[in-house]
């Protein structure tokens, strides 16, 4: 080549002929797959695929999980026999969430609460268990017995609810088709009861119901006063709801011992009943009497204000330390929070559900490895009372096999099992594989509840907060990020940070749709995000479930919505 | 363009493609060999192995892929025969019971769904329409990585081998008019 023309035309030459080759064809793919691996993109781990079984340890519904494992990592989770709610879909991520609690003050924690509790007074002492019936709960009774202390739950008598024997269902309030029980027991019970839902908004059960009846926000207990005449209209036998009236009214309609019975709960060793302290409720307990308080929210499935809560604490230098797996609960006022296991890398079992009127036993087990530095409630307040429980869980499952009633279902066969045929080591393992000890109807006592009625809250003023609060159902303090595109996009579920608005009440209160606000009642203030809704009823604000907002708002609060 | 200026188009035509049939691939693919000089031809022959003797399916359904050690180990604990390529096997990986790192040309992107009992049991394709004629090889053909993309030379046809690309999936599922939907693959 003598020149530049030359270079040029083997430059040409070049160019042209290249595209008779392979190479810029398998550049442009591979290029495209490369950028398919870029660092950041998740990949699933490689591995032998695999199913296992567990229950999801959300709520008390239990439902059976079988997740879907590619070695040891769990890559999908779907329900076995039903389905599961989003919540339980996608609690395989709950472990890698970023707001998860994965360090504390252990150490100091436990000098601290060691040394408080050597100090204490009588029944100054408590744990406030809020996920009561597991066996967890038992050990809490049993070490509180010992130290003398509290054993605080937010039901002191549960009840349990026969939706099969139930004929007509008035609810008032309550999420019965979407979140109440266990979505299975609820489908299967639906076409035998007609179901009136009385509530302010069309949420989900109102609209899957046979007749919603509107009420005003707010007149939720003026409503519960009226159902005696009402029920003898519409034949209604069972009623449910939140009203503080409710058990009474069910009492009168006769529906004890035929639609609603004691909760059961599975067997337990009898030396557990000798030494368990009583379940007291936190309304039940002197102000200003609790000087070291243990919470454990770590598998929570309620929440309690924390006025309520701090109302019961000594004025001076209380120590409350909180197991939890988020800071956004009481891990905001406690002076420790001590981090936990999650679903589903956690051992425990589930407590009886609301629907569930024969005991039932269930373990979520767990189905990845928990990182280290967590705090095992129960062994932090047994080694507190100086008894062993690490091996609690067992020593019921043997309880239950001595009584050897009931069976055994296995979801990966299908198969149910008489529990006599199991020797106790089988049990054992086939209860850590996701099975279902269940006691049949034929061989359960089913005992009466006992009329809790709690007195009604007194109505607020409404001079300077014009708008009545209307909680969502409770979700679970920590849920997958994935949710969020559920709670942006689909509009089925309010976001635990958000209230929704009537247009007419979202320009008086000068916000828009999206826009930060901050929501005010008698007991503070928390920000959140507007959703303007005309399916909300006017002089009313639908309030999502953060722990913030319940702080601020009990049941039929008075607030109102400031822009920011 | 005079005739010299043809010649040196053509010669520039003529590098490019030298460069890139011949260059290319030599640049683009790593290359590395399997851990264990294996003969499909030998197990088939002597053996008389069928392919699902050693790719079996498990009780579930699922395909267990290439077999692990304890697989081989069964008939291989001890020397069967005499050939430097199984003394070296079981020297390196069974006595010390150390599970062969096998490099799988077949293996597709992370976002594709595969599953051979559909294939084979309702689709009843032969191993060899997406294998080739692996199951006849005396040896095992060197593992070539693409050094961009990360897979293996192998799933884009190459040596005689069927392309095992998307492209290649959706001719057979439309040959088969079994092209429904992106979710049959990609979950």
């Amino acid at each position: 080549m003598r020149n530049r023309r030359d270079i040029f035309k083997f430059a040409g030459g070049a160019v042209a002929g290249a595209f008779f080759t392979p190479a810029p064809w398998r550049l442009l793919t591979d290029t495209a797959l490369w950028s398919e691996n870029w660092p950041g993109i998740p990949r699933p781990a490689r591995g032998e695929i695999s199913s296992k079984f567990t229950n999801c340890a959300l709520c008390p519904a239990g439902c059976a999980v079988r997740a879907r494992c590619v070695g040891d990592q769990p890559v999908s989770l779907a329900g076995v026999g039903g389905g599961l709610c989003p919540f339980g879909l996608t609690a395989h991520h709950l472990p890698y969430h970023p707001a998860r609690l994965r360090k504390g003050p252990v150490q100091e924690a436990t000098a601290a609460v060691f040394q408080s509790a050597s100090q204490r007074a009588p029944n100054a002492i408590a744990v406030l268990d809020l996920n009561p019936g597991r066996t967890v709960s038992w050990t809490y009774r049993r070490a509180m017995a010992s130290l003398k202390g509290l054993y605080l739950a937010p039901e002191s008598h549960p009840v349990a609810y026969d939706l099969s024997a139930a004929r007509t269902i008035l609810s008032i309030g309550a999420p019965l088709l979407h979140g109440w029980g266990t979505p299975a027991n609820v489908l299967a019970a639906r076409p035998n009861f007609r179901l009136i839902q009385a509530e302010a908004v069309e949420s989900r059960t109102a609209m899957l119901a046979d007749e919603w009846i509107r009420i005003a926000p707010g007149t939720e207990s003026a409503f519960a006063q009226s159902i005696p005449s009402l029920a003898y209209a519409k034949g209604i036998d069972l009623v449910l709801g939140d009203a503080p009236e409710i058990p009474e009214i069910n009492r009168q309609l006769g529906a004890f011992g035929k639609t609603v019975f004691a909760r059961p709960e599975a067997p337990v060793p009898e030396s557990w009943i000798k030494n368990a302290a009583d379940i007291t409720e936190l309304a039940a307990v002197p102000d200003h009497s609790i000087s070291l308080l243990l919470i454990d929210e770590s598998s929570a499935v309620s929440y309690i204000p924390w006025h309520r809560i701090q109302r019961k604490l000594v004025r001076e230098n209380p120590l409350v330390v909180t197991f939890a797996v988020t800071r956004g609960g009481y891990a905001r006022y406690a002076q420790y929070a001590l981090p936990t296991a999650v679903y589903p890398e956690l051992l425990d079992d589930i407590a009886p559900a609301v629907d569930c009127i024969h005991p039932t036993f269930r373990i979520a087990a767990p189905l990845v490895s928990s990182p280290k530095g967590l705090v095992n409630p129960a062994d932090f307040v047994s080694a507190l009372a100086g008894l062993s429980a690490s091996n609690s869980l067992r020593e019921r499952a043997d309880a239950i096999r001595q009584a050897g009633l009931g069976a055994v279902f296995t979801y990966a066969d299908a198969k149910q099992t008489p529990l006599k045929d199991l020797t106790a080591d089988a049990f054992w393992k086939s209860l850590n594989e996701g099975a279902r000890w269940d006691r049949p109807p034929g061989l359960s006592t089913l005992a009466r509840p006992s009329a809790t009625s709690r007195a009604p809250e007194p109505p607020e003023s409404s001079s300077d907060l014009p708008l009545v609060a209307i909680r969502e159902p409770y979700t679970p303090a920590l849920v997958s990020p994935l949710m969020t595109k559920l709670y942006q996009e689909s509009g089925l579920l309010l976001a635990p940070n958000r209230v929704a608005l009537h247009p007419a009440d979202a320009r008086a209160s000068g916000v828009t749709n999206g826009a930060r606000a901050m929501l005010q009642t008698h007991l503070g203030k928390c920000a959140v995000e507007v959703t303007v809704d005309p399916a909300v009823p006017p002089g009313a604000v639908q309030v999502g479930s953060s722990p913030g907002i319940q702080d601020v708002c009990g049941l039929s609060s008075r607030a109102k919505v400031v822009s920011l | 363009m005079t005739l010299r200026g043809t010649i040196v188009f053509a010669a520039g035509v003529l590098v490019a493609l030298g460069a890139g049939w011949a260059g290319f691939p030599r640049v683009i693919y790593k290359t590395y060999t399997q851990p264990v000089d294996f003969s499909h031809q030998v197990h088939a022959d002597k053996a008389g192995s069928k392919c699902d003797d050693c790719h079996a399916f498990r009780a579930d359904g699922s395909f267990a892929g290439v077999p692990t050690l304890d697989k081989c180990a069964g008939c291989h604990a001890a020397a069967m025969g005499s050939t430097v390529a199984e003394k070296n096997f079981i020297d390196r990986y069974v006595t010390p019971g150390r599970e062969p790192q096998w490099l799988v040309y077949a293996r597709q992107p992370e976002n594709v769904y595969f599953s051979h009992i559909t294939h084979v049991k309702r689709g009843n394709l032969k191993c060899e329409q997406c294998h080739g004629a692996q199951g006849t090889s005396n040896t095992l053909p060197p593992y070539q990585q693409d050094r961009i993309s990360g897979y293996s030379r192998d799933i884009w046809g190459h040596a005689g081998r069927p392309a095992m690309t998307m492209d290649a999936c959706v001719a057979c599922h439309r040959q088969s008019h079994l092209e429904h939907s992106c979710l049959d693959c990609h979950k």
